[in-house]
């Protein structure tokens, strides 16, 4: 959910290259962008979601991503761990359709972020790429399910399930390092959530569509710079979200994790931090069972307290041990990063990595922080704030 | 004592020391002037190649259409890849302001040019720059210029069609070098480029960027390529630009070289004046025990005192001069050969050091002979002061000698076939060699012309032309300085007179239709810009219309540089109107299935000819074909191919016609159709659309035009003779002044004296004007049999104008007139007591 602040800055800073600072933004921009969103459409109301065509993109609507996590390990007796972030956004830069005859001529940019952490070396690869979503650079389709920008694809690799769960096959690069992976849905769909539409502020429409594929069994191979692929097996999770929102004023950050407990429950939880440190109320989690079955959980249901921080050489603090309760479930776990260094030097810069988790259950999984970076997150604050 | 000597000197004669500076700093002004034009127009390619071309290693480049922009995405996994639409549009408020187009995807171009990104308060906003039409991002001085700012609408038109670019952003690059790089370019989308330059599918090219060592990834590359497509190094586009535009350059700078010469005579004559002049005090010296090598450091010294403040004047007023020169170089270099956006004087340190060094060189050269004549004189002959004088007078035979043998040397130099450069060599010999006859030839004259002068005038004339003769090596000099200036004048105006007569009589063969219609190409003789066809589908239906022409012109990327592709309808009417100069008629009609044609230019800069087989770039990939003749072209200097329409449509894509000419049927008057034609576009394209003759008008405006940078120098270098007569007159007849007051004491009335002073600069410069005139033609006839052919490949016909020759002869006259004035006017006045005791 959280994902969509990148958004804002970013299209102010997708011209420059890796130094962010060499363009800044207009006042235009910044006007632009400040959270107009006239002429989209917004979620604004519960849905029926259908299915291939949700796989696809809602170019209506001014943010949507294809999103997957997961924590895989060596099959080869090496004992090897990795984690993979593998993302496709697409963010609307105007409502304006108005045809045009050039096949360049397009108002989707589309943003990839691939990071591979090879958490044994203590080696984090991550790379930022843009396109537009025109003449075959990026894009997305529904059916097949597909959703690409370059060489990171995110795309149909069978047939669709009965509730329109698809296995995907996912491909990436990162500064050398690749991707090949083959994940398959262990779980039905899960609309997170109220039936899909999770509320991002306060007044209709700040909210998004959302849905999951918590739990994948993902098989394949990843190749570091200079080393030989390595086969992998784990689970990955695909989170789909589409908005058009306006953030709350006074959000500086938030906390995601996706834990997969070997029990065979997915844990979804986040919160989003205010200014004054406290958490919003329109914070969430959700528990899925073995099943499928999702029990939801509203911001009082659960805590999370962090307990050890890293400091990023590029500035910024970041909790990488925290403890997780969830008292109406009984866990009370303590989430552990699998190294410190997993954030990405984006255009925004955010913490996002593999996790390990100990306490009332066990399992791994993935974290994600944002707002503790202090280049980054000044804009990412500057940016939550619609002006 | 010695520098003592000469400061007083320099002093005392401050019109002729004055003269001596200024005749320096102009022959320095004109050689720093032309090259620091010459340098700024090739730093202006190499930033305006660095603008578009950026960091790119590699080029994906295709046919003349282009290449599918469809390859970009696979591209793209393989490399660094950025498509690139390039183009040029006209302000719509004023149409004199050609700006180029750089279509770029802002997503894929950090890699690429840096500078679209630079710090400062703009940059590139994708939110906008992708979304809005003809959304623009320029630079802060362009926008200056062109009056905008961000959140304003540019009015463009774009092959004659109105078109409206929003401004944007604006981009404030951090270093001078990226600011001259932006000057007037527009970047804007891939998407909107397309569109503007209505080329929906197809890029300009594909940017890469590959490692060092590209072997690898070429390998990968290339296989993805259609036929037609090709990657190639990016280095070569400045390359490209310097080629074509090496004769041109080339050609500037051997004139400027001219008024040197000019100004090296001048110094000669400065410097031996002064020897002799001074002979008594530098016999003296010489008696009183200065030896040969201070005698000679003390004349050489003086020269350079002259020398170098000459040069630093020429130098600061090269400058000057430049950035005028400058202007019109890159004017002549958009209305021939390609649009130059940057059009700013770039004073390069290494450009002024060649002048300062070129007009010290000069100056010594031109004071090496006087100084050693003073220094190896005896010091009692040094005092005697015609030793000079018969030393000269029986010198003259043999220096003609010399200039005879330099004349033919440099004919023998003109015959051996090679590059211009050589050929102005020749040229240099030539003209020396024709100087050095001067003396020679001005002692038989002054004898010839003695009678003749007694006749008229009595004594004074007599006297006046005695005094040619007995001062030769002042007068000589002069002579030899302002006919070598007029006879450039005469050569130079000649060329331009046979160049022009052979265009209009080519133009008025070639021209047969009635009326034509073209959209305002931004490089005049290249055109280019396409019509839309439902205005070709309009005037061709136009009522009195008998016949339409259409014609196309692509560029075409060849090993021999540029070469413009000119597709027509190749029938028996159409070649009718050629001049074959290798084939004939015959097998021109024989070439329309699958043949070509090409110019005399294309013949000379390829070596082909009629019966071999060229090889060009087609949409579909390189195809070679036959040429079946060889035709006279004036248009173009780098080459036209040409074939026939189905032939065309055969091997490439075409967007349309990029003119039209229509020939109106019987009866109906080609005023009235140009006037239907003109109604039938309004509102539309805006295109021109010109009857025959102002079709041929604007033709040879053009052609003038680009001969005026020739005319500046031309005037320049007859400016700097103009200073040298002056000097060389004045000097001489203030040397005789001493002579002249023994005239005056005998009885000679001022009148007299003043009209014998007259009488002998009118015929110094008579004789000048006359001498000129065969050396001019000489020169005119190098240049067009020559220098013409081996630059650009045309065979010109040669025309002589008789009112050139007589402007030459009146020139070298009232030049020598006004030199003589202040002279006869000093010397009529002086108390000749005063003078006798003076000299």
């Amino acid at each position: 959910m959280h994902r969509l602040l990148f958004l804002v800055p970013l299209l102010a800073l997708a011209a420059c290259d890796d130094a962010a600072e060499t363009v800044r933004a207009t006042v235009s921009v910044a006007q632009a962008m400040s959270g107009d969103t006239t002429g989209y459409a917004r979620a604004d109301r519960v849905r029926p979601f259908a299915f291939p065509a949700d796989h696809g993109p809602h170019p209506d609507f001014k943010t949507e991503w294809w999103y997957v996590t997961g924590s895989l390990d060596a099959t080869d007796g090496s004992g090897r761990t990795f984690g993979v972030q593998l993302t496709v956004f697409r963010s609307a830069l105007s409502p304006d359709t108005t045809a045009r005859t050039s096949a360049w001529a397009t108002r989707q940019l589309y943003m990839a972020h691939v990071a591979i952490g090879d958490i044994g070396a203590g080696r984090f690869y991550d790379e930022e790429r843009f396109a537009r979503g025109a003449a075959g650079l990026a894009g997305a389709t529904a059916s097949p399910m597909r959703a690409w920008l370059g060489p990171v694809e995110i795309a149909q690799a069978g047939p669709l399930g009965p509730d329109g769960r698809v296995s995907l096959r996912l491909r990436g690069t990162a500064e050398g390092a690749a991707v090949d992976l083959v994940a398959r849905p262990e779980k039905p769909l899960v609309l997170q959530g109220d039936r899909g539409l999770s509320q991002k502020g306060a007044g209709a429409g700040n909210a998004s569509y959302y849905y999951a594929q918590s739990r994948m069994a993902t098989t394949g191979t990843i190749t570091v710079p200079g080393g030989e692929a390595v086969p992998v097996q784990g689970f990955t999770w695909l989170d789909r979200e589409w908005s058009t929102s306006a953030l709350a004023p006074g959000q500086v950050g938030w906390d995601w994790f996706a834990l997969h407990l070997d029990d065979g429950r997915d844990l979804m939880v986040y919160q989003l931090r205010r200014a004054d440190g406290t958490k919003d109320p329109l914070s969430d989690a959700s528990l899925i069972a073995p099943d499928g079955t999702k029990t939801r959980l509203d911001a009082a249901a659960f805590s999370l307290t962090p307990e050890a921080t890293w400091t990023s050489p590029l500035g910024g603090e970041y909790p990488i041990r925290w403890r997780v309760r969830v008292p109406s479930q009984g866990l009370d776990l303590e989430v552990r990063a699998a190294m410190p260094d997993q954030e990405l030097d984006a255009t925004v810069r955010y913490w996002e990595g593999r996790v390990s988790v100990a306490g009332s259950a066990t399992g791994s999984g993935f974290l994600e922080m944002t707002g503790y970076a202090d280049g980054g997150s000044s804009g990412a604050r500057a940016s939550a704030v619609p002006e | 004592m010695l520098a003592r000597s000469s400061r007083r000197y320099l002093l005392g004669h401050p019109w002729l020391t004055a003269l001596s500076i200024l005749g320096v700093a102009l022959g320095v002004a004109v050689s720093v002037a032309v090259d620091l034009a010459n340098a700024s127009a090739l730093r202006a390619f190499a930033l305006s190649g660095e603008a578009v071309t950026g960091r790119a290693t590699h080029q994906v480049v295709g046919g003349p259409g282009g290449v599918p922009d469809t390859l970009v995405a696979p591209l793209a996994l393989a490399a660094e890849a950025a498509p690139v639409v390039e183009g040029n549009v006209r302000a719509a408020a004023d149409s004199s302001v050609v700006l180029g187009v750089l279509g770029v995807d802002p997503l894929a171009e950090a890699a690429f040019r840096p500078f679209l990104g630079g710090p400062g308060d703009g940059g590139i906003d994708p939110a906008l720059f992708l979304t809005i039409p003809g959304a623009t991002v320029l630079s802060a001085q362009t926008a200056g210029d062109l009056g905008v700012e961000t959140g304003d609408t540019l009015g463009l038109r774009v092959d004659g069609r109105r078109v409206a670019a929003p401004v944007v952003g604006v981009l404030t690059p951090d270093d001078d070098r990226s600011a001259s790089a932006l000057q007037n370019l527009l970047l804007v989308d891939v998407a909107t480029a397309q569109e503007w330059f209505r080329t929906p599918g197809r890029l300009t090219r594909i940017d890469l960027r590959l490692p060092d060592d590209a072997t690898t990834a070429l390998a990968r590359i290339e296989p993805m390529l259609p036929a037609g497509v090709g990657v190639r190094p990016s280095s070569s586009q400045a390359g490209t630009l310097e080629t074509m535009t090496a004769a041109f350059r080339l050609n500037l700078q051997a004139l400027s070289l001219l008024a040197l010469v000019v100004g090296v005579f001048l110094i000669y004559n400065t410097v031996t004046f002064a020897v002799v002049q001074r002979r008594q005090t530098l016999g003296t010296f010489r008696a009183l025990g200065v030896t040969r090598g201070e005698t000679f450091r003390l004349v050489l010294g003086e020269a350079l005192v002259v020398g170098v403040v000459g040069t630093a004047l020429g130098v600061a007023l090269g400058v000057l001069l430049g950035s005028g020169l400058v202007r019109l170089v890159t004017q002549t270099v958009t209305d021939l050969y390609f649009v130059v956006r940057v059009r700013e004087l770039d004073v390069s340190a290494w450009s002024l050091a060649k002048g300062a060094a070129l007009g010290l060189g000069a100056t010594l050269l031109g004071a090496l002979r006087p100084g050693w004549e003073a220094a190896s004189t005896a010091p009692a002959s040094a005092l005697r002061r015609s030793s000079q004088e018969d030393a000269l007078a029986s010198g003259a035979g043999r220096l003609a000698l010399a200039g005879l043998a330099g004349m033919a040397l440099g004919a023998l130099v003109l015959r051996i076939p090679g590059g211009v450069a050589l050929a102005y060599v020749g040229l240099l010999l030539v003209l020396l060699g024709g100087a050095l006859t001067v003396p020679w030839l001005t002692r038989l004259y002054a004898r010839a012309v003695r009678p003749l002068a007694g006749w008229l005038l009595g004594p004074v004339g007599r006297m006046a032309a005695r005094g040619i003769t007995t001062s030769l090596s002042r007068t000589a000099v002069a002579v030899a300085a302002l006919s070598v200036a007029v006879a450039s004048t005469v050569g130079v105006s000649t060329m331009v007179t046979s160049f022009r007569a052979t265009v209009v009589e080519w133009l008025g063969s070639v021209l047969q239709a009635d009326v034509y219609v073209s959209p305002p190409a931004t490089v005049f003789r290249r055109g280019g810009a396409i019509l839309d066809s439902s205005l070709v589908a309009d005037l061709s239906a136009l009522p009195g219309v008998a016949d339409v022409d259409a014609v196309r012109v692509r560029t075409l990327d060849t090993e021999w540089g540029p070469i413009d592709l000119v597709a027509v309808r190749l029938d028996e009417r159409r070649a009718d109107l050629y001049r074959y100069i290798q084939g004939s008629r015959a097998d021109a009609l024989g070439a329309v299935q699958a043949g070509v044609l090409v110019s005399e230019p294309f013949a000379s800069r390829t070596g082909l000819g009629a019966g071999d087989r060229v090889t060009i770039p087609t949409d579909g990939g390189p195809r070679t074909l036959p040429i079946a003749a060889v035709y006279t072209d004036y248009g173009n200097d780098l080459g036209v191919v040409q074939m026939d329409e189905a032939l065309f449509r055969r091997l490439y894509r075409d967007p349309g016609p990029s003119g039209l000419a229509l020939t109106a049927a019987p009866g109906v008057a080609p005023a009235d159709l140009v006037a239907a034609a003109r109604t039938r576009a309004e509102g539309r394209q805006q295109v021109a659309v010109r009857s025959n003759r102002e079709l041929r008008e604007a033709s040879l405006e053009v052609f003038d035009r680009t001969f005026v940078v020739t005319s500046v120098l031309r005037l320049l270098a007859v400016g700097v003779a103009f200073v040298g007569v002056l000097s060389a007159l004045m000097a001489l007849q203030l040397e005789r002044r001493r002579e002249l007051a023994m005239l005056r004491a005998q009885g000679l009335t001022p009148g007299e004296l003043r009209a014998t002073v007259l009488t002998q600069t009118v015929l110094m410069g008579l004789w000048a004007g006359l001498l000129a005139v065969p050396l001019g033609l000489a020169l005119a006839a190098v240049l067009v049999f020559v220098v013409n052919v081996r630059s650009f490949g045309w065979t010109l016909a040669f025309v002589v104008s008789p009112s050139v020759l007589v402007g030459a002869v009146g020139l070298a006259v009232v030049a020598a007139v006004l030199a003589g004035l202040y002279p006869a006017w000093a010397m009529g006045r002086a108390d000749p007591a005063l003078a006798l005791r003076d000299a």
